[in-house]
C-alpha cells in the first residue's frame, strides 16, 4: 500500500469525519432554532483538505501511464516472432556421444 | 507482445501506428480517476449543502482541476501518452456527472435531512 492508498484514506476518514460534525451543527441549529446557511468554518476547511487528499490520491493511485509512440526506448519488442524458418526439429546434436558429468568450460 | 493498432484516418493521410495495449490502460486509469474524483466532489457538495445550480458549477470545477492534474501526470506531453486531447480533457466528465448527483443528494440527505 504506497503512500497515495494511505492519502485516500485520510481524505476519506477527514470526509467523513466533516460530515458527522454537519450533523451535530444540524443539532445545535435546531436547538438554537437558526437557519442553516453554511457548515461552520473549521468543518469547511475540513472538508476542502479532505478534497485536496482525495484528489491526489485520486491522481496518483490508478497506474501510471505508459508510452504510446511505437519508437520509444521502452516500448522496443526485443523478442523474435515464432518463425519456423528459425526452429531445427532434426539435428545432428543426438548422434553426439551425451556425457552427464560433462561440464561446461568457463 | 506488442499488438500496434492503426488508428484510423483516410487512403492518403499517413496512418499513425500506435500501441494499443498501453493506449487501453492510460484510458482506464483516467477513467478510473475520474470517477473516483467524481464520488468525491458528490460528497463534498451534499455536505457543504449545495442546492441547485451551485452543485454542477462545484463539480465543473472540480473537473477541471483533475484536467489540470492528469496534465501534470502525463508530464504535458500529450503525444507521448495519447491520441488525442479529448482524453484527458473532455472524455469521462459526462459520465461522471450521473455519479456526482447520486452521491450528491445521497450525502446531502444524510448529513442535512435524516
Amino acid at each position: 500500500m504506497g503512500i497515495g492508498h494511505v492519502l485516500g484514506v485520510l481524505g476519506g476518514a477527514l470526509l467523513a469525519h466533516a460530515a458527522y460534525a454537519t450533523v451535530q451543527y444540524h443539532a445545535v441549529l435546531k436547538i438554537t432554532e437558526e437557519e442553516f446557511s453554511r457548515p461552520p468554518m473549521d468543518v469547511m476547511m475540513q472538508l476542502l483538505l479532505g478534497l485536496a487528499l482525495c484528489m491526489w490520491a485520486g491522481l496518483a493511485v490508478p497506474a501510471k501511464f505508459l508510452s504510446v509512440l511505437p519508437h520509444s526506448e521502452e516500448n522496443r519488442i526485443v523478442s523474435l516472432p515464432a518463425n519456423l524458418d528459425f526452429m531445427i526439429f532434426n539435428h545432428r546434436g543426438r548422434a553426439l556421444p551425451s556425457d552427464d558429468d560433462l561440464k561446461l568450460k568457463t | 507482445m506488442a499488438a500496434a493498432a492503426a488508428t484510423g484516418g483516410g487512403i492518403s493521410a499517413e496512418v499513425p501506428i500506435l500501441h494499443s495495449e498501453n493506449l487501453t490502460s492510460n484510458v482506464k486509469s483516467i477513467y478510473y480517476s475520474r470517477t473516483f474524483l467524481s464520488i468525491i466532489s458528490g460528497v463534498v457538495a451534499g455536505i457543504w449543502g449545495f442546492t441547485g445550480l451551485t452543485g454542477f458549477v462545484f463539480y465543473f470545477l472540480v473537473m477541471m482541476v483533475a484536467s489540470l492534474g492528469l496534465l501534470v501526470k502525463a508530464k504535458f506531453s500529450i503525444n507521448t501518452y495519447f491520441d488525442s486531447w479529448n482524453r484527458i480533457l473532455i472524455e469521462g466528465v459526462f459520465g461522471g456527472l450521473m455519479s456526482f448527483v447520486l452521491f450528491w443528494t445521497f450525502a446531502y440527505d444524510i448529513v442535512h435531512i435524516f
